[in-house]
């Protein structure tokens, strides 16, 4: 458990954006070797991380890779030999290095990565869509999205202290909107390095440590005789990270820094009265406050839940609250070509919590703001409108592309 | 439902490769020319093979295509008609790259079933190395040098449609003799192969196996761990560094014996294995340090023992060893058991050179894989001479 | 200017003959590989050289594919699996992973050696870009280490970049049409990563035939300091198809033919060592190709023609070379053209 600490300490604001609160982040979790490659918006943190190596503020190896394949090859083989590593792309960049993705999670390695959300080529484009992040949904990485810059800080070390728990070596990625957040700054509290330091105990690999006074042989060549008992632990470490490990980081967050997440797993906006209620990740929680306020004002009771784990999904949890109101409207930034109703891969996760479930409100699924469009008002007004008459009895498409040119 | 038949060929990995191949093949073959349906395929967790590892290849054949799929999307049948073993000393047991355990050579042999075996040798031998089964099978003996080769090169030797004919006379509801020889004509369109499988047919006799013979050893095996015995993060303890050995007859301790995988042996990778002359060695290291297994065992008076655990048999002791006939290897079949050379040396030094040099005597009769353009056109001549295959013809083919 | 530090290093000094050799193994029996795998005496020699105080990580291929099958190993020394073409990347991170700990004293400071390995396909082909990336990292210890068996062997033996002119695998089987499906020559691996990287200290080719010499090789890399780069010809029984009880000989045969010259670029200095200094200096003649083609089953279909191009193209290279054996700028351009 975390040490008790000295509450008089004080935070200090500082005008950031989202990726350079992750490379303070960085700073304050002291991290021992990070890899950088080029590619927009994620490297924003990366140029912030270099100057902070250069300034001194941070002591770490900061190595700038010929490739995002090496780029997360190098930090996945730092953090076997004991290193705390801190990684990131984005869009394309990301798929690049989809091997050494795909083998980080298998070998249990606590990663700490960023997604700057982009578009996936072609055609090249540098607008938010979160299928990037999104296609390591399967393969063990925990996966968080974040708002703004202040969640993406204190994020950051939540997502240290999730992924290092021995209970857990998952790695995780934080998911951050490229251009909303990743290049706009807003005020944002830094915690003194003591707080940080009751919160998040150091990286130890223990007897997975790849060290000569540690011999072990790491990842051997299976057959069909192992690989099911192999993937079985990493369902049980993912389902120990949801159950344990993520909401003791979260209250244990709370009673240092002073700041509630609530529920950490999604943020739930204006729903104790709310009729119906509208779903999404990201930075596309901004316009839709902004048109629940204006509803409100109107008399439209909509309520919003900003679901923050991804990965591991609270299934449970969503389905319960979801349940509560007459119609869920599920906005996804990202498609699924081909998948059930041609939906997003929000709105089919969200439908497959609640098919269990005793309250089963109709979901309305929408695709919005895709190559970083932006997601308006009158948008998120014109899905709440739908979400309404599906909540009257009046049946909807399962999914709609809101905002095309048509 | 219709009859489901299954062949199992046990063959080494890379030596054996296309003559397993061509046999399953032909099997699938001659069985749609009796009318019946059949698949060929290689145990697909013995790939990617290795040169003398111990590998399978399967034929199952089916009167119709319904019962067909009984026997298809496997990895090993359960139980065989007919086992091959295309290498006499596979009889000693059959440990795949992919798996642990040794499995015996007439593991997977119904009641009633045959194992065949390509061998110089006769019954008794074969039936000694052979694990003992509960319930009698037969044996069928193929006279034939075993048959190896590369991958690129193949040895044409016929012992794939020999078998083929062998096949025809000890399971006769498998196919006759007449759908082997369409066969044969339709793959290879050879005559003289065609000639073969109706000499082999001709000549191959089975004996009957009793449940009270063959080798009443229990074959090591291995339980496989639960879930959550498993480490996590893929991780496993690597191998303890070895020790200094004790030498039985002084008590001195010295020299070093690496500690070795031990869920690994090589006991069924070997054809051969060398047999040492401490009298003449000269300590010269290079059998230990050229050998690619670490097999040897530094001896506290600095000699090299080949540690038969370890000793898979590809003979480059032999080839490096600066002293003529220092390092010999030897048949596999003329050894009863895994005991160290050294050992008994020390304990009695003329016992050893009389047992050396009976050993000595059983000089690999199989080649050993590809060393010059033309070889295996030369031994096939020489075989066909010296009559161990008969194509019913003189000059060519076995 | 900021200096470049690196951490410690492990004394290794030359092993003065074989007798000085160390009896302890730290990659031992058990492992699943063909029998005469010469990879396999390479990754013994190899840490032999490096001692017992050595992280080795080992990329996709026959060496890990064979030697490491599930719940068991033939390694003592801590050994890592890293993907295909990562070897460089292994090695860079456990390499950086070690300064970062030490420096910052989360871990105790001690010399630790850092051996990533990977085959010619993982190197050649699809690493070459990690690898050279790490050779101009001055800052970290680390030996990439390539064995070469001239093919995919762990696969099935498909053609690499670095699969000799004209030899039968299973992507370039000789047909009735074209009797050679592969027509290109080899990479010159070393000679290219000694040229491209001038700050690397160490560069070397070796041949486990020659056992002393080669772990000395080992351990010069591993104790100059910085990345530094070894290249191992490897006799393979499967791939090459040859009587496994060849594979010493066929890799002497290799060195004496002069395919395979024996060279190290030492703090920027080229010696050619064993039989091919004497070869480059003209003391001792070399051997006909044809004595080492015609002894493996993957040359079998060579024509009298192919063979005689092939003795062309290494007479080129010990006679044009600007550097013979090493460097392939020729002096003069002259026409170069397979046999029709």
């Amino acid at each position: 458990m975390a040490k008790v600490v000295e509450k008089a300490q004080q935070e200090k604001e500082a005008l950031i954006s989202g990726s350079e609160a992750i490379a303070v982040a960085c700073k304050l979790a002291d991290v021992d070797v990070i890899t950088a490659y080029p590619i927009r918006p994620y490297d924003t943190v990366m140029q912030y991380v270099a100057k902070l190596v250069a300034n001194g503020e941070l002591d770490c190896e900061y190595i700038v890779a010929e490739s995002e394949h090496s780029q997360f090859e190098i930090v996945k083989h730092a953090s076997a030999a004991g290193a705390r590593v801190f990684c990131g792309s984005s869009g394309v960049g990301w798929m690049y290095a989809f091997e050494a993705l795909t083998v980080t999670p298998a070998l249990r390695i606590p990663m700490v990565a960023m997604v700057g959300n982009r578009a996936l080529d072609d055609p090249g484009a540098f607008g938010v869509e979160h299928n990037d992040a999104l296609a390591v949904r399967d393969l063990g990485w925990q996966l968080v999205w974040v708002d703004n810059a202040q969640e993406a800080l204190d994020t950051a070390l939540i997502a240290y202290r999730v992924a290092e728990d021995r209970r857990v070596f998952l790695p995780c990625a934080i998911a951050c909107d490229g251009a909303f957040l990743t290049h706009s700054q807003a005020l944002t509290k830094i915690p003194p390095q003591e707080w940080v330091d009751a919160f998040l105990p150091p990286y130890n690999r223990g007897d997975l440590l790849l060290h000569p006074d540690n011999p072990i042989t790491v990842a051997p060549q299976v057959n069909e005789d192992w690989l099911m008992e192999l993937r079985k632990h990493n369902d049980e470490a993912m389902k120990r990270s949801k159950n344990a490990v993520i909401p003791e980081a979260y209250r244990d967050f709370e009673r240092i820094f002073n700041r509630s997440y609530g529920n950490p797993f999604f943020e739930e906006y204006q729903t104790e009265d709310a009729d119906i209620v509208l779903v999404g990740m990201g930075t596309l929680s901004m316009p839709v406050k902004v048109a629940i306020r204006q509803m409100r004002k109107e008399g439209k009771k909509v309520g919003f839940v900003r679901v923050r784990w991804f990965r591991p999904f609270p299934a449970e949890d969503l389905a319960e609250t979801l349940g509560r109101f007459g119609a869920v409207g599920v906005i996804d930034r990202d498609y699924s070509f081909g998948s059930p109703h041609f939906s997003g891969v929000l709105a089919t996760e969200v439908r497959a919590a609640l098919y269990p479930a005793a309250k089963r409100p109709p979901v309305v699924g929408f695709i919005c703001g895709l190559g970083g469009r932006e997601v308006t008002v009158p948008d998120v007004r014109r899905v709440s409108e739908m979400v309404f008459k599906a909540a009257g009895g009046e049946t909807q498409p399962f999914i709609t592309w809101m905002g095309i040119r048509e | 439902m219709g009859r489901l038949f299954a062949v199992e060929i046990v063959y080494r990995g890379i030596f054996q490769k296309n003559l397993a191949k061509n046999i399953s093949r032909g099997i699938a073959l001659a069985a749609k020319h009796d009318g019946k349906v059949g698949i060929s395929f290689g145990r697909y967790g013995d790939s990617p093979e290795r040169n003398g590892i111990p590998a399978k290849n399967f034929a199952i054949v089916a009167t119709d295509d319904e019962t067909l799929q009984e026997g298809m999307a496997k990895y090993e049948p359960k139980e065989v008609d007919i086992s091959i073993s295309v290498d006499d000393t596979l009889c000693k047991g059959v440990e795949s790259w992919a798996w642990y355990g040794l499995q015996p050579i007439n593991r997977l042999l119904k009641p009633g079933g045959t194992l065949i075996v390509t061998t110089m040798h006769g019954a008794d031998p074969i039936i000694t190395m052979c694990h003992r089964k509960e319930f009698p099978y037969r044996l069928a003996l193929l006279t034939s040098i075993p048959s190896f080769s590369g991958l690129w090169v193949y040895k044409d030797d016929h012992t794939d449609v020999r078998l083929l004919g062998a096949i025809a006379k000890v399971l006769p509801d498998l196919f006759s003799l007449t759908s082997v020889e369409k066969a044969i004509r339709e793959e290879w369109h050879d005559e003289l192969k065609v000639k073969s499988a109706q000499k082999a047919y001709e000549r191959i006799s089975t004996r009957v196996v009793s449940p009270a013979e063959g080798n009443p050893e229990k074959p090591y095996e291995f339980e496989l761990p639960k879930w959550y015995e498993l480490r996590e993060g893929l991780a496993i303890p690597s191998i303890p560094a070895g020790k200094a050995m004790a030498d039985p007859t002084t008590q001195q301790t010295g020299g070093f014996r690496p500690d070795r995988n031990p869920t690994f042996k090589k006991y069924a990778t070997r054809t051969m294995r060398p047999v040492v002359d401490f009298d003449t060695c000269v300590k010269c290291t290079l059998c230990w340090l050229q050998c690619p297994d670490s097999c040897f065992d530094v001896t506290p008076d600095a000699y090299y023992d080949a540690n038969m655990e370890a000793c898979c048999g590809c003979g480059v002791c032999e080839a490096v060893c600066p002293v003529t006939n220092c390092i010999t290897m030897v048949n596999e079949t003329a050894f009863a058991d895994n005991a160290s050379q050294w050992e008994m040396w020390k304990k009695d030094k003329a016992g050893y050179q009389t047992w050396l040099q009976e050993k000595i005597q059983h000089k690999p009769e199989r080649s050993h894989g590809f060393r010059i353009r033309g070889q295996y056109e030369q031994q096939i001549g020489t075989m066909v001479k010296d009559g161990i295959v008969d194509t019913g013809t003189s000059g060519a083919g076995g | 200017m900021d200096a470049i530090e690196t951490l410690p290093i492990q004394q290794l000094d030359a092993f003065k003959g074989v007798k000085k050799v160390p009896l302890e193994e730290y990659f031992t029996s058990g492992h699943r590989t063909c029998q005469g795998c010469e990879s396999a005496l390479v990754m013994k020699l190899m840490v032999k050289a490096a001692g017992p105080r050595t992280i080795v990580l080992g990329s996709t291929g026959c060496m890990y594919v064979a030697n490491t099958t599930y719940y068991s190993t033939s390694w003592v020394v801590p050994w890592m699996h890293t993907q295909l073409g990562s070897s460089g990347s292994a090695g860079l991170g456990t390499a950086a992973a070690l300064k970062a700990l030490m420096r910052k004293g989360k871990m105790k400071e001690e010399p630790i050696n850092v051996i990533a390995f990977c085959g010619d396909g993982g190197g050649a082909d699809m690493g070459l870009s990690a690898i050279s990336a790490t050779l101009t990292h001055p800052q970290y210890n680390v030996l990439i280490l390539l064995y070469d068996n001239e093919s995919y062997a762990n696969t099935d033996i498909q053609l690499s970049g670095m699969t000799p002119y004209g030899a039968h695998t299973t992507f370039s089987p000789p047909g009735k049409a074209k009797r050679l499906m592969h027509t290109r020559w080899k990479k010159n691996m070393a000679g290219m990563l000694a040229a491209g990287h001038p700050e690397t200290k160490y560069v070397g080719t070796v041949c486990a035939s020659y056992a002393v010499d080669m772990m000395n090789r080992v351990r010069k890399a591993l104790m100059i300091g910085g990345p530094t780069f070894v290249h191992s010809l490897d006799p393979c029984p499967k791939g090459w198809d040859y009587d496994p009880m060849l594979s010493h000989e066929l890799g002497e045969l290799a060195v004496e033919t002069g395919i395979w010259p024996l060279y190290e670029v030492e703090n920027r200095v080229l010696k050619l060592y064993g039989r091919s200094k004497g070869i480059a200096e003209k003391r001792s003649k070399r051997k006909p190709v044809r004595d080492y083609l015609l002894r493996q089953g993957r040359f079998a279909h060579f024509t009298d023609d192919d063979i005689d191009y092939f003795q062309a193209k290494i007479d080129d290279m010990w006679e044009k070379w600007l550097i013979p054996g090493v460097i392939p700028f020729w002096k003069e351009l002259e026409k170069d053209q397979p046999p029709a």
